[in-house]
């Protein structure tokens, strides 16, 4: 009855609060909560109601003995019915160690996404003013500037596009 | 004046020629590509 033990040693309370459940999780496992409790009634019940039946008492008191025997017989011969759970248990562990995984894949993307981010903010704090940065860092951090020289010259225009509105012309002629 | 002596002529238009191909190679290849740069750079940083 490992089941059972398991089943009673769990903290309901504990499980949703300590976990932080929230949402459809928490509704899951109230909804499983409820459904292992309702299952557990029922056995105390049904374990409390008497389960031998005094076929002799029977037998003085009604007329027809034929079927209190073959009742008997049944009785007799009634097996519960028993069910392999060995394969559901194996889904579900399967399930388990599937979601383990899961889980484990994305704490690692998680971790190096904040390395990432880590990486950013720091690249932020120390970053110096413009003022202080040369045409050559500036161009590093943005290869583009180095293409896009390259096919201005290439065309012979010696002015970038906009330049002059932006900045002003200093040339005297 | 030595540059209106006719003896002169020859040795000044080599030398202007060779004056100007310098002149026009190194700024093409190497000033003016320098400034377009900088000046891309600036109209960069001011676009942040």
């Amino acid at each position: 009855m490992a089941a059972r033990s398991a089943a009673l040693k769990i903290d309901w309370a504990k499980v949703s609060t300590s976990l932080g459940l929230r949402g459809q999780t928490a509704a899951s496992l109230q909804a499983f909560k409820k459904r292992n409790d309702d299952a557990r009634r029922k056995v105390q019940v049904l374990s409390e109601q008497p389960q031998t039946v005094d076929f002799s008492h029977y037998r003085g008191i009604l007329k027809n003995k034929a079927i209190v025997d073959e009742l008997e017989n049944h009785f007799k011969t009634f097996k519960p019915a028993t069910y392999d759970v060995n394969r559901q248990l194996k889904a579900i562990d399967a399930f388990e160690a599937q979601a383990v995984q899961n889980a484990e894949a994305t704490k690692g993307k998680v971790e190096a996404e904040l390395q990432n981010l880590q990486k950013t903010l720091e690249n932020i704090e120390t970053a110096r003013p413009f003022e202080d940065l040369t045409v050559d860092e500036v161009a590093s951090a943005q290869p583009e500037i180095d293409e896009k020289t390259a096919s201005l010259v290439s065309k012979g225009k010696w002015m970038p596009p906009g330049y002059k509105e932006r900045f002003g012309d200093l040339s005297a002629v | 004046m030595p540059q209106l002596v006719p003896f002169f002529f020859v040795n000044q238009v080599v030398f202007t020629f060779v004056i100007l191909t310098v002149l026009i190679y190194t700024f093409t290849k190497f000033i003016l590509p320098r400034f377009v740069r900088t000046f891309i750079s600036r109209i960069y940083i001011n676009k942040l």
